[in-house]
C-alpha cells in the first residue's frame, strides 16, 4: 500500500444525544474518525457502545428524537452536519453507502430484489429501465450471485440469508461510492457464509478503492480484515490504532478486558475465561471521570474524577483515552 | 478405553423428525421438511456435549425432542435408563423435574408480567412442591446464579440482558435437574457478559454434576465449555468426539471447513490461515442432496476425484466420487472417542 | 442499607407513580374518565339529584314548556324530562357495565382457548364467531329481543351476545401472537399443563388490547340500546332510558325539541367518553411494551 491514501470522511468531536421531555441523554461524545481511501476502518463496540449511531448521525439517518448536538462530518468538502435534507440524500447511496445488520428487514418483502436496485439506480442516475436492469444484473454478477439475469425478479423470501446479504452489497455499491458502511453485515449469517460475504467486500474495495468502515464486535473478524481499529465504549472512542498495534500492544484496559473476555480457537483449552467485571454502562447515568473506571482493572482514584481525552500515546497513529496506558499490561 | 461407559444420562437412537407443511393452498401436500435424520448420540452423567450447526442443521429441533418438547417422528429417546419416548403427558411431566431448559432470548423467554421471584419459583409451584421450601428454594436458586433474592420482587425489564439469563438459568436450576439443554445461551447477549454466564455455567456443573446440552453455532464458545462435541449438517450428525478430537483432527470436510472460517483475534495468524471455502451455501432440509447430504459443496470430494482413480461422476460441471454422490455414508467410529460419517475422511487416503 | 421489606415498597411505590403517570398525562383518557365519573356519579346520586320522581305522570302538566320548575319540560304524560333523563343514565351505565364485563370474560375465555390451542377446536369456535360477527351488531341484539321479549335482562343478554364475538376474535388473534413466544415454549418445559399455561401466562398478556375493544364495544352497546328501546323494543316503559326519552319526544319535536337534543347529547356524551377512553387505553398500554423492545443504537 504505498500510493498516498487520502481523508475521505472526516468526522470531528461529533456529539449526538437523545432529548425528550425529561432529560438528555448523551449517547455519543465527542468523537473523532478519519476514513482513508482504499482502507478497512473497523470500528468495535459492544451493544449501546456508539458505534453504530455516530455513523447514522454522520449521514443524517438517526431517528428522529437523536440530534447532532456538536461537531462537524467534511465529506468531499461539504460539512454534512451543515447540508439540508435533499443535498444529504443526494451523497447517501452515490459516495456513501450503508449495508445494514439484518437483510431480512432491511429489504421490501412486496417488491422483487431487481426491483429494488433499478429503483436505486434510476433515483440518481438518468437510465432507462432496460439499462438500469442491465446494470443491476451486472451488479448481481459482481456480488457472485448465481444465475443473475433469473434471480432478478426473485422476491427477498426466495433468496437465503447469505444472498440477501449480498443483494443488499449490490444496492450499496450501485452507484460506487467512495465510503461503504457495514454495520454488523454479518450478524444474522452462519459463520462459513460470513467468511463469504467479507471476502466479497474485501474484493471489492480492493477492485474500486473505496473505502470499507466494518463495524463489528467479532475480534476475529478485525484481525483478519481490518487496517485501523477504533474501539469504543459508552459513546466514546477509547482506543485507535493499526490493526496490529491494536492487538500486539493495546494501550486501553478496556481493549485488554475484551481480548481476555471472549473465547478464542487458539487458546489453551483449560484457560479460564476473564469476566469484565460489573454490568455495561447506564449511559443515562455516567459516573464522573472515566465511563470504564468502575469496571476498571486499573483504575486509580482520580479516574473517577479527571475528565479523560482521546490523547497520542508514541505516535499519533496509536491514541488511548486512558490517561495510564503505559501501565496497560500486554493481552497474553 | 479401558473403563466401561457408564450408563449415559441422556439417549438419542435414530431420531429422524419431519415437519409436515400443510397442504398448500392449491390443495397439494408438500413434501415436509426433514429436519432431523437418524440421528444417534448419547450424553453422560456430568458432562457437557456441544451440538454445533449452522442453519437447517437441526440441532435445535434434536434439544427439544430430547425433552419432548417436540416429538419426534421416529427414533427413541432414553432418559436415567428409560425410555420416555411414548410416555403420557402426565408422566412426562413429572419427568420434567429432572431436565430442563436454557433458551437463548433473554428477554423473550421471562414471562414480562410475572414478577422474577413468582418466575423463579414457578417450577416449584407446578410441581407441588411443599410451600414452605419454596422461598428457600428459590432463594439458593437465585443466589446460586449470582443475583440478590432480596431484589427478586422486581419484573423482568427492570434487569439486564445478562442478568436475565441468570434468571432463567435460575428457573432452570431450581428444581435441581440431573439434564440441561442450553439452546444458544449466550448468543444474544454482550462479549463482555457472555464470559460471566459461561464461567456461571461450569460453576454449576462443577458443583451439581449437572450434565449439559450446550447448543451453539459458535465453535470458540462451544470449545470452551464442552467435553464432548458433534457437528451436524442438514439434520445429520456428521461427526462427533471428544473436543480435542474435533477440534484439533477434525475428519469431515464440513468439520474442518467450519473450523477454517471461524476468524481468530490475531492478525498474523489470521492473515496467515488458508480458508477452506465452501462451495455454495447450505441447501434447503426440504430438499437434501441424494448419497452424502454434503457433497455438492464438498472440496475433499472433488480432491479424491482428482487425485484417486475410483469410479466417478459428474454434478453439475464437477467430478466427484461415485460413492458420494451416491450412498449416504454412516456414521463410523466410537461416539465417545471420534465417530465421523464420511467416505474418504481427512485422515485416510 | 434498606431491608428487602423496605425496598420492596419503595419499588412498588416508584412503579405505581410511574403508571399513574403513564395514565394521567395521556389528554383524552382524562378528559374520558372525568366525564364517565361525572355520569356514574349522576346515575348513583339519581334519586337524590332528580327534582322528581321519573315516573310520576300528572295530566295537568302534559308537554309543558321549559320552564324554572321544569328545565327541560315535561312529556306527554307529564312527567318531567330532566329527572327521566338522570334516571336513563342508570340503565345505560347498566348496560354498559355488564356489556364490557361479560364480552370481557367470556371472549377472553373462548377467544383465548380457540387461539392458544388451535386446530379443530379455534376452526369450531370460529365459525361460530365469524357467523354471529356477520350479522351487524344491532339486528343481531334486535332478533334476541325480539325472541326474549323486551327487559332489561333481555337488552343486555341481547346486546352482549351480539358484540362479544369482536371481543372473542382480537383475544384470538393476539393468543395467536404470544403462543410463539418463547416464555410460552419455557412454561412447557417446566411441565406446566396447557390450560395452566392458558390462564397464568397467555391470559394475562393479552389483556391490553382485548380490554380496549371491550371498552369500545360498550360504546356501541349503549348505542345499541338506545336504538332498541327508541324502537319501542328494549326496556319497557315507564322505565326511562335515554332511548325511550328520544321516542317519546318525537311528538313534540316541534315544540319542545330539547326533549330529544338533550337525551341524544347524553348518550353522545357517554359514547364519546367511553371512545376516549378505549383509545386512550390503547396508547398508555401500548408504548410501555413498545419501550420496552426498542433497543438503542
Amino acid at each position: 500500500m504505498t500510493a498516498p491514501s487520502k481523508v475521505l470522511l472526516d468526522i470531528r468531536h461529533i456529539s449526538v444525544a437523545a432529548t425528550d421531555a425529561q432529560s438528555t441523554t448523551p449517547l455519543v461524545h465527542d468523537v473523532s474518525l478519519q476514513v482513508n481511501s482504499g482502507e478497512t476502518l473497523a470500528i468495535v463496540g459492544e451493544s449501546g457502545s456508539g458505534k453504530t449511531l455516530t455513523f447514522l448521525a454522520a449521514l443524517g439517518i438517526a431517528p428522529n428524537n437523536l440530534k447532532v448536538t456538536s461537531g462537524e462530518v467534511l465529506f468531499q468538502g461539504d460539512d454534512l452536519t451543515k447540508l439540508n435534507p435533499n443535498e444529504l440524500r443526494k451523497r447517501r447511496g452515490t459516495a456513501i453507502s450503508m449495508v445494514f445488520q439484518d437483510p431480512l428487514s432491511a429489504l421490501n418483502p412486496v417488491f422483487s430484489i431487481g426491483t429494488q436496485i433499478i429503483e436505486v439506480l434510476r433515483a440518481h442516475l438518468p437510465l432507462t429501465k432496460a439499462q438500469a436492469r442491465a446494470r443491476a444484473i451486472e451488479l448481481l454478477e459482481r456480488v457472485h450471485i448465481p444465475d443473475p439475469a433469473r434471480r432478478i425478479d426473485d422476491y427477498p423470501h426466495q433468496f437465503s440469508g447469505g444472498m440477501r446479504q449480498r443483494a443488499l452489497i449490490a444496492m450499496a455499491i450501485a452507484l460506487e461510492p467512495k465510503v461503504l458502511i457495514a454495520d454488523e453485515p454479518t450478524t444474522a449469517l452462519d459463520v462459513t457464509v460470513q467468511a463469504q460475504v467479507l471476502e466479497l467486500l474485501s474484493e471489492l474495495r480492493e477492485e474500486t478503492g473505496m473505502a470499507l468502515v466494518l463495524i463489528t464486535h467479532d475480534l476475529g473478524l478485525v484481525a483478519r480484515h481490518a487496517d485501523r481499529v477504533a474501539v469504543f465504549y459508552a459513546g466514546r472512542v477509547v482506543e485507535q490504532a493499526t490493526v496490529q498495534a491494536l492487538f500486539h500492544e493495546p494501550r486501553h484496559p478496556y481493549t485488554v478486558s475484551l481480548f481476555r473476555t471472549i473465547p478464542r480457537l487458539d487458546s489453551p483449552t483449560n484457560m479460564a475465561l476473564t469476566p469484565i467485571s460489573g454490568q455495561p454502562p447506564n449511559l443515562a447515568q455516567l459516573p464522573e471521570g472515566c465511563p470504564f473506571a468502575p469496571r476498571c482493572y486499573l483504575a486509580k482514584p482520580d479516574c473517577g474524577s479527571i475528565q479523560v481525552k482521546l490523547r497520542d500515546t508514541t505516535n499519533h497513529e496509536h491514541l488511548s483515552a486512558c490517561q495510564y496506558w503505559p501501565d496497560v499490561q500486554q493481552a497474553s | 478405553m479401558s473403563n466401561p461407559a457408564p450408563t449415559p444420562l441422556l439417549e438419542l437412537k435414530n431420531i429422524c423428525k419431519t415437519f409436515n407443511s400443510t397442504t398448500s393452498w392449491l390443495g397439494r401436500p408438500s413434501k415436509g421438511v426433514q429436519a432431523v435424520d437418524d440421528a444417534t448420540l448419547s450424553l453422560y452423567p456430568n458432562e457437557t456435549l456441544g451440538l454445533v450447526g449452522e442453519t437447517g442443521s437441526g440441532k435445535s429441533t434434536l434439544g427439544r425432542i430430547a425433552l419432548r418438547l417436540i416429538e419426534p417422528s421416529s427414533g427413541t429417546v432414553m432418559f436415567e435408563g428409560q425410555d420416555i419416548t411414548h410416555l403420557s403427558a402426565r408422566v412426562l411431566r413429572e419427568k420434567r423435574q429432572r431436565m430442563q431448559m436454557v433458551f437463548q432470548d433473554p428477554y423473550g423467554s421471562l414471562d414480562p408480567r410475572m414478577s422474577v421471584d413468582r418466575l423463579v419459583s414457578e417450577p416449584l409451584d407446578v410441581h407441588n412442591i411443599a410451600y414452605a421450601e419454596r422461598q428457600e428454594k428459590m432463594q439458593a436458586a437465585l443466589r446460586q446464579v449470582g443475583l440478590d433474592p432480596s431484589l427478586a420482587h422486581r419484573y423482568p425489564h427492570e434487569f439486564s440482558g445478562g442478568q436475565r439469563q441468570r434468571i432463567g438459568i435460575a428457573r432452570a436450576m431450581v428444581l435441581d435437574p440431573a439434564l440441561l439443554v442450553l439452546d444458544e445461551p449466550v448468543s444474544a447477549l454482550d462479549v463482555s457478559i457472555q464470559a460471566q454466564v459461561l464461567n456461571l455455567l461450569h460453576e454449576i456443573q462443577t458443583r451439581t454434576g449437572v450434565s449439559y446440552l450446550f447448543i451453539a453455532h459458535d465453535l470458540s464458545v462451544v470449545r470452551h465449555i464442552s467435553h464432548r462435541v458433534a457437528v451436524m449438517y442438514l439434520g445429520r450428525i456428521v461427526e462427533i468426539g471428544t473436543r480435542d478430537a474435533i477440534y484439533n483432527r477434525p475428519k469431515h470436510p464440513y468439520t474442518v471447513s467450519l473450523l477454517s472460517a471461524v476468524p481468530i483475534p490475531d492478525p498474523d495468524l489470521e492473515r496467515a490461515r488458508k480458508r477452506i471455502p465452501l462451495i455454495g451455501e447450505i441447501g434447503s432440509a426440504n430438499n437434501t442432496p441424494s448419497g452424502c447430504r454434503f457433497h455438492p459443496r464438498c472440496p475433499r470430494a472433488r480432491e479424491v476425484a482428482q487425485q484417486s482413480s475410483l469410479a466417478k461422476q459428474k454434478v453439475g460441471r464437477i467430478e466427484i466420487p461415485m460413492i458420494c454422490a451416491t450412498q449416504d455414508p454412516a456414521l463410523v467410529g466410537s461416539e465417545r472417542e471420534h465417530a465421523c460419517a464420511c467416505h474418504f475422511p481427512h485422515d485416510t487416503l | 442499607m434498606t431491608t428487602s421489606f423496605e425496598q420492596q415498597r419503595l419499588d412498588r411505590q416508584k412503579r405505581r407513580k410511574a403508571t399513574l403517570r403513564r395514565f394521567t398525562s395521556h389528554p383524552s383518557l382524562m378528559i374520558g374518565t372525568v366525564i364517565l365519573i361525572l355520569l356514574i356519579a349522576v346515575a348513583l346520586a339519581a334519586p337524590w339529584l332528580a327534582p322528581y320522581s321519573p315516573t310520576r305522570t300528572s295530566l295537568v302538566n302534559t308537554l309543558q314548556d321549559v320552564s324554572w320548575a321544569h328545565p327541560l319540560g315535561t312529556d306527554q304524560f307529564g312527567r318531567d324530562v330532566l329527572s327521566r333523563l338522570i334516571h336513563g343514565t342508570r340503565v345505560s351505565l347498566l348496560v354498559a357495565f355488564w356489556v364490557v364485563t361479560l364480552s370481557l370474560i367470556i371472549g377472553t375465555i373462548v377467544g383465548g382457548i380457540a387461539g392458544f390451542f388451535g386446530g379443530w377446536i379455534d376452526r369450531s369456535i370460529n365459525v361460530v364467531n365469524d357467523i354471529l360477527m356477520a350479522f351487524p351488531g344491532f339486528l343481531l341484539a334486535l332478533a334476541i329481543v325480539a325472541t326474549q321479549g323486551s327487559s332489561l335482562e333481555s337488552v343486555i343478554i341481547a346486546v352482549s351476545i351480539a358484540y362479544t364475538p369482536r371481543v372473542t376474535a382480537v383475544m384470538r388473534s393476539v393468543a395467536l401472537t404470544i403462543r410463539p413466544r418463547p416464555f410460552i415454549e419455557a412454561s412447557r418445559s417446566i411441565g406446566m399443563t396447557s390450560t395452566r399455561i392458558l390462564f397464568r401466562h397467555v391470559i394475562p398478556n393479552a389483556l391490553p388490547p382485548v380490554i380496549v375493544v371491550a371498552t369500545l364495544s360498550a360504546a356501541s352497546a349503549i348505542l345499541a340500546e338506545a336504538g332498541l328501546s327508541f324502537l319501542g323494543l328494549g326496556v319497557r316503559p315507564p322505565i326511562p332510558t335515554w332511548g325511550n326519552i328520544i321516542a317519546d319526544g318525537q311528538a313534540s319535536i316541534t315544540t319542545n325539541p330539547l326533549i330529544s337534543i338533550s337525551s341524544g347529547l347524553c348518550i353522545a356524551a357517554m359514547v364519546i367518553a367511553l371512545n376516549l377512553i378505549g383509545d386512550g387505553l390503547r396508547d398508555a398500554l401500548d408504548p410501555q411494551m413498545r419501550r420496552q423492545t426498542t433497543k438503542i443504537l
